[in-house]
């Protein structure tokens, strides 16, 4: 369910807890029955910090030693800034009711022949999805989405730790809270092809979540990168770091052997097939390419929510499509 | 941002109960209301037990919505009988009816064949003043919550017939919708009616 907060009875001070976004609670000391009444309609919730500088530290060193980072970056990385601050999110349930109708188109083949058969699908949805999203600019925190509900938390601010503006509405918020809904309901359902729709979304009462975020700065070999950490969990969040070369180094030559290869095809096959032998040469052409562009400024490694993201195995596929948009930079994919 | 004790709008005397619920029920004048940005008191209805019905009694809240359905076109892959439109009078493509839809928390699939149940085959019952002391399911579906709910018993009803549906075109009119409190008795297999 969502995030649960404390408070205290307004008739006999008895400590109680209300679920976010709900507007109703009976107090289990004297059984009154209380209501929530939110400023224009959002309930403002903060998360306690549960975790010290140190932790923050610590979580992020163990952190750098993960996946295809640089090797020697638990050695040789030197935390420079280490501080708290709260990240505003908005956050609410949404409960979809409704029929997506429509059909699937299935291929077969018995050898002779291949048919395809239209399978007819009615698919009911009746569930709850939780939506959460950021409720300032983040900068270059890779932070989007609220990951942990679980804490302690309060109906007014702790007030410990400095605390980001919140820049964005409520009725954004809510109106991309049904998008959302909309979206994964209609990913839930799997009909292909959809011939009729009827689905109703309904979101809860809106809330503005505080939620404390540690941020490390740290420099590696005159670099300069940073991760967040969790505040509740302790936890890291999302980060940069540098890549490992010799890791680095293989992909490149894998890279560039397929693009030869491709290229080396293209000409033999030049003889036979003209069209094909232009298709291979030039994919061939743009994976080189693009492997030289993605190293020469360095790699990078990235986790969370960033816009440009550093290296990824995924993303040697999709260089060749940015590269036709001549949206590959020189250095850009490395720098923060 | 502050909490607030509820207190009847009629005689002012605060609401206390055992569970949390959106409808709050006063206990000294029976006046039952809701909070939505305002203050609104509810006309409700409430059946009566069939004297036979065993112990274990609880009443399970409902909106009930009377309403116009208009199918215009349905289509359907594999056939089957028009449930809404057999329903309406012979050669006719529209009529009224009351919409049913359960206001209470309840398992998905119950929700959806207590409301196809009671909206295709109204429940009788007699109606009477209080609950006596019998306890109450407390309601978690507001009043517009509910008339959109309307629409998704109406395509459910077309859609749960046999054959799979393909395409359906109609219009729905709510005109009210009216909280009613139906008598049930908690069985091994769950909710059995009792009125
Ligand atoms: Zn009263």
């Amino acid at each position: 369910m969502g995030i649960e907060v404390g408070l205290n009875c307004p008739a006999c001070s008895g400590a109680i807890k209300v679920v976010e976004g709900e507007t109703t609670v009976n107090c289990q000391y004297c059984g009154s029955m209380l209501f929530v009444e939110g400023d224009a309609g959002v309930t403002t919730i903060s998360f306690k910090n549960m975790i010290t500088r140190e932790t923050a530290v610590i979580s992020s060193a163990s952190w750098w030693k993960k996946g295809f980072k640089a090797r020697d970056l638990k050695r040789v990385g030197q935390v420079t800034e280490c501080y708290p601050i709260y990240i505003p999110f908005w956050s609410t349930t949404t409960r979809v009711a409704g029929w997506i109708c429509g059909y699937e188109e299935r291929t077969h083949s018995d050898g002779k022949r291949t048919y395809t058969e239209r399978i007819p699908k009615e698919e009911l949805i009746l569930r709850d999805y939780r939506f959460s999203e950021i409720a300032c600019d983040p900068g270059d925190l890779g932070i989007r989405k609220m990951r942990n509900i679980d804490g302690e938390t309060a109906l007014t601010d702790f007030q410990t730790i400095p605390t980001f503006e919140s820049t964005t509405s409520k009725d954004d918020a809510f109106a991309h809270a049904k998008e959302s809904a909309m979206a994964n309901a209609r990913s839930d359902a799997h009909v292909p092809h959809i011939t009729f729709e009827n689905v109703h979304v309904f979101p809860e009462s809106m809330s503005m979540v505080y939620y404390p975020i540690w941020v490390v700065r740290y420099t590696y070999r005159d670099r300069m990168y940073l991760n967040t950490v969790d505040g509740v969990t302790g936890s890291v969040l999302s980060g940069r770091a540098p890549g490992d070369p010799l890791f680095q180094s293989l992909a490149v030559t894998a890279g560039t052997s397929i693009g030869g290869l491709l290229g080396a095809t293209g000409i033999i096959v030049a003889s036979s097939s003209g069209e094909v032998a232009i298709g291979c040469f030039v994919v061939g052409l743009i994976i080189m390419v693009g492997t030289y562009l993605f190293f020469r400024g360095g790699s990078e490694i990235t986790e969370g929510d960033f816009s440009d993201r550093g290296f990824k195995l995924g993303d040697l596929k999709n260089v060749a499509s940015q590269l036709t948009q001549g949206r590959v930079g020189g250095n850009n994919w490395g720098d923060i | 941002m502050q909490v607030i004790q509820v207190k009847c709008p009629k005689c002012g005397n605060p609401i206390y109960s055992k569970q949390k619920d959106t409808v709050f029920y006063c206990t000294t004048c029976g006046t039952m209301h809701i909070r939505n940005g305002g203050v609104q008191v509810l006309d409700v209805e409430i059946g009566d037990f069939n004297k036979n019905a065993p112990q274990d009694r609880v009443y399970v809240p409902f909106w009930r919505m009377y309403s116009t359905v208009v199918i215009n076109n349905v289509r359907s892959e594999g056939g089957g009988f028009q449930k809404l439109t057999s329903w309406f009078r012979e050669g006719d493509n529209s009529g009224n009816l009351f919409i049913w839809v359960p206001a209470s928390e309840m398992e998905i699939e119950r929700f959806k064949n207590m409301a196809m149940d009671f909206t295709l085959n109204p429940p009788p019952y007699n109606t009477r003043m209080d609950f006596g002391t019998v306890p109450r399911l407390p309601t978690v579906m507001r009043q517009e919550e509910a008339k959109e709910m309307a629409d998704f018993v109406v395509v459910t009803i077309e859609a749960e017939k046999p054959g799979v549906l393909q395409y359906l075109d109609y219009t729905l009119t709510v005109h009210d919708a009216k909280l009613i409190y139906l008598p049930f008795v908690s069985t091994q297999q769950g909710l059995v009616p009792a009125f």
